[in-house]
């Protein structure tokens, strides 16, 4: 066992697991998008980011892929690392912001705008599709290409597989194509709110926190571009 | 090359080739490094062997082909032995003669480097400023050895480390002698290398370790590790076996990348030399000791320098870095433990070992020690790789070794450690360049890349260019890295397009915060470092690209137009009005000049043409366009009084507004206030308007009937003149106020001469310089006479001389200037012409004494000076010269060193406040003083200045008078001054445009100048002047060019700005 403290909370926790592991296990929510119970941890979306160490040489690190040790301390949620979650909350909206689990995610941790300028993408490179293919179905059909702004998800030379079996295990794990506000198809929209082309925000207790809240609103975008 | 299997054996034969080398023979050096083969030193290579075999000299005298020097800007260039003769930029003609005088023993004076400024010639290499204040110790070797024979390593002592550590030290002798050098890591983060060694000595190694050699060298800018591993392979492989004995590492890797080839050829050749005399490989001259190293080719990813990323690149997969711990000691390459060091720290191990930890430690400062290389390149007079102790303060690197700016502009910054590092702005130039000292100063030591950059460098452009960089090169496993610096440079490219508010400065700051807090590896902490830096110390800079849409570097192409435009502090449309010249319309040519400019006439003869200094054809090598001189073609031309300007409709009753001062600024004040409808009232202290114009200025610069027919034009029903008010004398501010005036401009002209303050400064004879001016150009007297001398070294003293020079009685007039004529303020136009009719100029002396006879005087006492140190102004500073003083006879004397404004009795002209140079405090981007309602512009707030930034003054006074009377917020952003207009394009062909020749104005005959005071400079003919005009690159139709349209290929090469950064020499 291993002795830590998280949150000022002296606790012992299995010697090996991750800082997010003994969070979780101890009822510390730490909001993770590229992380899944029995893949192999990456850190690729930084949402987990935690607070280690005192003063001037305290840190960020990812919970994810830290394992715990001796008399580390951690802080999971200080203003830093909800400064920072926000912050990448943000960018994520900035990219893809039709994902439902990114948006559930921002609305929960109150943000409230975009400030850049928005870009739709569908996907945000967390690698949950590649890991899925490799360690649980066995079969290596995708993987990362490229670097920096040209770094993309895909098959070799983009040819199809000859190893992938159509399993949809990429499909199903994927935070950011799975459950997409598709908002043009009334059926397939999460909350259906921009659809109806009214801010959806004013009828906020109705959908709780599956709501596209955007500023701009992907609505009025909408509403404005038909025009 | 037989296998060595004892040290005495090596011994042996370093013995043998040291004898054997050591001849009386003259040597040839010459570098084959990258960059003087690009300066094509290959050829000079050729031509040396070739003559060297044709006269049979190859007994006589020998030729090393060598790595690099690190003089590149001198490249390519021979180096003799045993004289250090050094000749630099040789041509081929002259290798003959190089090798030839150097057999007799003697020098090619003409051909040996030459100081750029001074011309002094250097007869030894060591002697030269760029070697001289160098400390080579790692780098010193790459003269000495061919780096593709073992034998000269050898004979320079090379393995003479490994030896004394085989022989006589155990490997924890060695780490404790390398942790007492303290050597820090070369490669930027500093980790002391012996506490790195001793934690890979302390783990398990029953499966092999691995040591490393990080030769991923991928910063912009940045090449000393390629240097080294071109100039001598051999320093790096002994480094590496005394690692790996002091480690007990098994693996040796060199990564390099593949863009370095001849580095890659170079290791090869030495790491098989070294096999083959059992250097490397199984037991090590015969000693129990093992170590091979092996090559791996990088491909060229940024991140791969990054520790973690390049184990996986050797281990072949993709380089992305990953999370530590585990730290690559205890778990690295194939799982093994692995240290990683870079080329430098490598190369400097030898040296620790070989001279002591102590001797060592002496180099550099505390927890500093050592030499470290920085490639300094960008905007310096002597670009290369320059190698100096640790704490050198910034300003000795680039200062004494690098020569100062390569060009006019001053320097403004360097930027260190590559992309992933940072800005020190210019005034911080005393840090002594070391790990700490950088850090804290918001950049880092890094590889050791250092750009220097110059006025002519926009900083907004500058993070724009690292962060492209990063953008391309982050790995993209971190989301924050990835979208973070993608991000970041999506802001800095709006905001050098004048695209961005200030919300998005804000949010690039916070943006940046969260990157290099919530990234991985190295690449993505220290990615937000550009934007931090620059923001930290050149806000301003990102202020003026945001809220007045500026780019003061003249880089940003958006916010540029076309730069003489931009560069006009009135936004003159300079190639608007060329573009109607060209075309033969004149009066459209002038309505541009006239919509702009209230005194096209007085400007065309006066103005220091700015816009000539940023014309495009200047800065791509041709001469810029005689902008001016078209100017003045055109107001020939045309009536000032054909202009009709458009007038706004002014609703209500018109409110009154007082301009003080009728000069320049004054005018144009009262001219667009009058358009808006108010009605001006302009107070004049000296019996006519014109201010400067008529009491400063020389007629032979600017005749008088020029001035007052542009004046009269300029006078309308809503201006009145009332002369003979000065303010404090006739006229109060609270007056004014009670007059009824609601608001008033304040635009006095510095009209009162600075006092030398030395002794008999006010015998007679002895007058100030405006005095003496305005005697003559407002009542004509002549004051000068006999012996004339005019202290000083601006535009005043040069009029002052040249209005002397014309007054009857006067026998000879001399300037006395304290620096040099480089440094003199004065436009160098109006110092070439004054010493045409026969100023004469004394540079560097400093008057100490007024020597009076009979109370007038008879001449002055001056100290000699020699110049000193660069100050802080940039300038060369002046010393004087202990024991120098002299003396000179003289008639007259004439004191111009700078004007102030005339002191006005402050009661009833209270609220304002005044700085320490005696010139108003007013707002510089709205011009409001301290008391409401009043505004000040012009050289009552700059000091002394030109006329068109009077012209300036006066035309923002208008508009935030405006402002201000309609309740409006004063400071509102700009818009983008870019061209908008599409004239079409009359140019010259391609090939005229090669033969074409700036067209200079014709000059009065000197005779006639020295004797009168007719204009000296007289208008183009109209042949010329259209000539000239359609020299003009017409850099306007990137922005107005009608889509459809095809685009004329642009003579002279493309005009579009690129980018300033100067990438990697």
């Amino acid at each position: 066992m291993t002795n830590l403290t998280i949150n000022g909370l002296r606790v012992s926790v299995e010697t090996g697991s991750t800082v997010l592991e003994a969070a979780r296990f101890l009822g510390f929510p730490i909001p993770t998008l590229c992380h899944l119970e029995g893949l192999s941890p990456y850190g690729a979306c930084r949402l987990c980011v935690v607070e280690i160490g005192e003063g001037p040489r305290a840190k960020l690190v990812t919970s994810c892929t830290y394992r715990v040790e001796e008399g580390l301390k951690v802080r999971t949620a200080s203003t830093r690392v909800v400064r920072a979650r926000r912050m990448i909350l943000e960018l994520l909206l900035g990219t893809c912001p039709q994902a439902k689990k990114i948006q559930d995610l921002a609305s929960a941790h109150g943000v409230r705008q975009q400030r850049f300028r928005q870009e739709h993408d569908d996907c945000i490179l967390c690698g949950l599709c590649v890991r899925m293919c490799e360690e649980q179905m066995m079969a290596r059909a995708i993987g990362f290409r490229g670097r920096g702004e040209s770094r993309s998800i895909g098959t070799p030379f983009d040819m199809k597989s000859e190893v992938c079996r159509t399993c949809g295990g990429c499909q199903l794990v994927c935070p950011a194509c799975q459950l997409r506000c598709t908002f043009v198809e009334k059926d397939a929209a999460v909350c259906g709110g921009c659809v109806n082309l009214q801010p959806p925000c004013l009828d906020r207790p109705k959908f709780d926190n599956m709501m596209c809240y955007m500023k701009p609103c992907v609505a009025c975008e909408i509403e404005q571009d038909g025009r | 090359m037989a296998r060595l299997n004892s040290i005495p054996e090596l011994k042996h034969l370093r013995e043998i080739i040291q004898e054997d080398m050591a001849d009386s023979r003259p040597r040839i050096v010459v570098c084959a490094g990258t960059a003087c083969q690009a300066s094509a030193s290959s050829d000079i290579i050729r031509v040396a062997k070739r003559y060297l075999l044709e006269k049979q000299l190859l007994d006589k005298i020998k030729l090393r082909i060598t790595g690099c020097h690190g003089f590149c800007e001198a490249g390519p260039f021979i180096l003799t032995e045993p004289m250090k003769a050094f000749y630099h930029r040789v041509g081929l003609a002259d290798v003959p003669r190089i090798i030839e005088t150097t057999l007799e023993g003697k020098l090619v004076e003409e051909l040996l480097y030459a100081d750029a400024v001074t011309g002094e010639r250097y007869r030894c290499q060591d002697d030269i400023p760029f070697f001289k204040f160098q400390q080579r110790t790692i780098f010193g070797r790459n003269q000495k050895v061919d780096p593709m024979r073992i034998y000269d390593y050898l004979a320079t002592g090379g393995y003479k480390a490994l030896e004394k550590t085989l022989l006589a030290m155990t490997p924890r002798e060695v780490i404790e002698e390398v942790k007492a050098s303290g050597l820090r890591g070369r490669g930027g983060a500093g980790f002391p290398t012996g506490r790195k060694w001793e934690l890979l000595a302390g783990q398990p190694g029953d499966r092999g370790k691995y040591l490393v050699c990080n030769a991923d060298e991928g910063d912009p800018g940045a090449y000393m590790d390629r240097s080294l591993l071109e100039g001598s392979p051999h320093s790096i492989i002994e480094g590496m076996l005394i690692g790996a004995y002091a480690t007990g590492a098994t693996h040796g890797v060199v990564y390099v990348r593949n863009e370095y080839p001849l580095a890659i050829k170079h290791l090869i050749i030495a790491l098989r030399q070294a096999r083959d005399l059992g250097l490397l490989g199984e037991s090590i001259l015969g000693s129990k000791f093992s170590f091979d190293i092996e090559i791996v080719k990088g491909a060229g990813a940024f991140v791969c320098g990054e520790e973690t990323a390049l184990m996986r690149s050797v281990e072949g997969k993709i380089g992305e870095p990953r999370q530590r711990p585990p730290f690559p000691v205890e778990k690295g390459i194939n799982g093994r433990p692995t240290a990683i060091n870079n080329v430098e720290t490598w190369a400097n191990v030898p040296i620790i070992i070989e001279r002591g930890a102590a001797e060592y430690a002496k180099i550099g400062t505390r927890g500093n020690s050592g030499t470290k290389v920085f490639s300094l390149v960008g905007k310096i007079r002597n670009t290369g790789l320059v190698e100096v102790p640790m704490g050198m303060p910034i300003r000795d690197i680039v200062h004494k070794i690098g020569g100062g700016p390569s060009g006019k502009a001053a320097i403004k910054a360097v930027q260190t450690g590559g992309p992933s590092g940072g800005c020190v702005p210019y005034w911080k130039f005393d840090l002594p360049i070391d790990y700490d000292s950088l850090s804290e100063a918001g950049t880092m030591m890094g590889s050791g890349g250092m750009i220097v950059m110059d006025e002519n460098t926009c900083m907004v452009d500058v993070a724009k260019y690292f962060m492209n960089f990063l953008k391309d090169e982050s790995c993209g496993k971190c989301f924050t890295c990835r979208k973070g610096t993608q991000r970041m440079h999506e802001i800095l490219d709006d905001i050098s397009k004048g695209k961005a508010l200030m919300e998005q400065l804000d949010l690039l700051g916070e943006l940046a915060y969260v990157v290099k807090d919530t990234t991985m590896c190295g690449l993505g902490q220290t990615a937000s470092n550009p934007a931090l830096s620059t923001i930290r110390y050149f806000r301003r800079e990102y202020q003026r690209h945001i809220f007045d849409k500026r780019c003061d570097a003249f880089v940003c192409k958006e916010l540029v137009g076309a730069p003489c435009q931009s560069a006009c502090p009135i936004g003159t449309e300079a190639w608007r009005y060329t573009a109607h010249l060209a075309k033969g319309e004149y009066q459209l040519a002038y309505n541009v000049i006239r919509e702009q400019n209230p005194f096209p006439s007085v400007c065309a003869r006066v103005c220091d043409h700015k816009c000539e200094s940023r014309c495009k054809l200047g800065t791509t090598g041709s001469r810029p366009l005689a902008i001016r001189a078209l100017k003045r073609f055109i107001t020939e031309r045309i009536d000032p009084m054909s202009y009709k300007p458009q007038r706004q409709r002014h609703e209500g009753p018109p409110e009154r507004v007082a301009v003080v001062g009728s000069g320049p600024g004054g005018l144009t004040a009262a001219h667009y206030l009058s358009l808006m409808g108010y009605h001006v009232t302009v107070y004049e202290a000296d019996a006519e308007p014109g201010g400067m114009l008529v009491a400063g200025v020389p007629k032979y610069r600017l005749p008088r009937d020029v001035v007052r027919k542009e004046i009269e034009a300029l006078i309308d029903d809503n201006i009145t003149v009332k002369c003979n008010s000065a303010l404090g004398r006739d006229i109060t501010i609270d007056g004014l106020f009670a007059e009824g005036n609601k608001a008033v401009f304040l635009a006095l002209g510095a009209h009162r001469s600075r006092r030398l303050g030395i002794e008999q400064e006010d015998a007679k004879g002895c007058y100030p310089a405006m005095p003496f001016l305005r005697a003559f150009n407002l009542k004509g007297e002549k004051l000068a006479k006999g012996r004339v001398g005019v202290i000083g070294g601006g535009n005043s003293a040069i009029d002052a001389a040249r209005v002397a020079l014309r007054q009857e009685g006067v026998e000879s007039v001399t300037i006395l200037y304290r620096r040099s004529r480089q440094e003199m303020p004065a436009f160098p136009a109006e110092i070439e012409a004054a010493l045409q009719e026969g100023v004469k100029l004394e540079e560097l002396v400093t008057p100490t004494k007024v020597q009076v006879k009979d109370g007038q005087v008879c001449g002055v006492t001056f100290i000699r000076n020699r110049l000193g140190e660069v100050d802080q102004s940039g300038r060369r500073s002046f010393v004087p010269i202990p024991d120098s003083e002299r003396g000179v006879t003289l008639d007259t004397l004439i004191v111009a060193i700078g004007e102030q404004i005339l002191e006005f009795n402050p009661a009833g002209s209270e609220g304002l406040e005044y700085s320490k140079q005696g010139t108003l405090i007013a707002d510089p981007d709205t011009l409001a003083t301290a008391r409401p309602g009043v505004f000040a512009g012009g050289d009552v707030i700059t000091g002394p200045n030109t006329v068109v930034d009077a012209i300036a003054a006066g035309k923002k006074a208008a508009v935030m008078i405006h402002r201000f009377l309609r309740g409006e917020e004063l400071r509102q952003p700009a818009e983008r001054n870019v061209p908008r207009v599409y004239v079409e394009p009359r140019m010259l062909s391609p090939d005229e445009q090669e033969e074409a020749r700036r067209a200079e104005p014709p000059l009065l005959s000197l005779r006639d100048r020295r004797s009168g005071f007719d204009e000296v400079e007289k208008a183009l003919t109209q042949e010329a002047a259209a000539r000239e005009a359609q020299r003009c690159l017409r850099c306007d139709l990137e922005f107005t060019q009608p889509k459809a349209a095809a685009r004329p290929a642009a003579p002279g090469g493309d005009p579009s700005t690129r980018s300033q950064v100067p990438a990697s020499a």
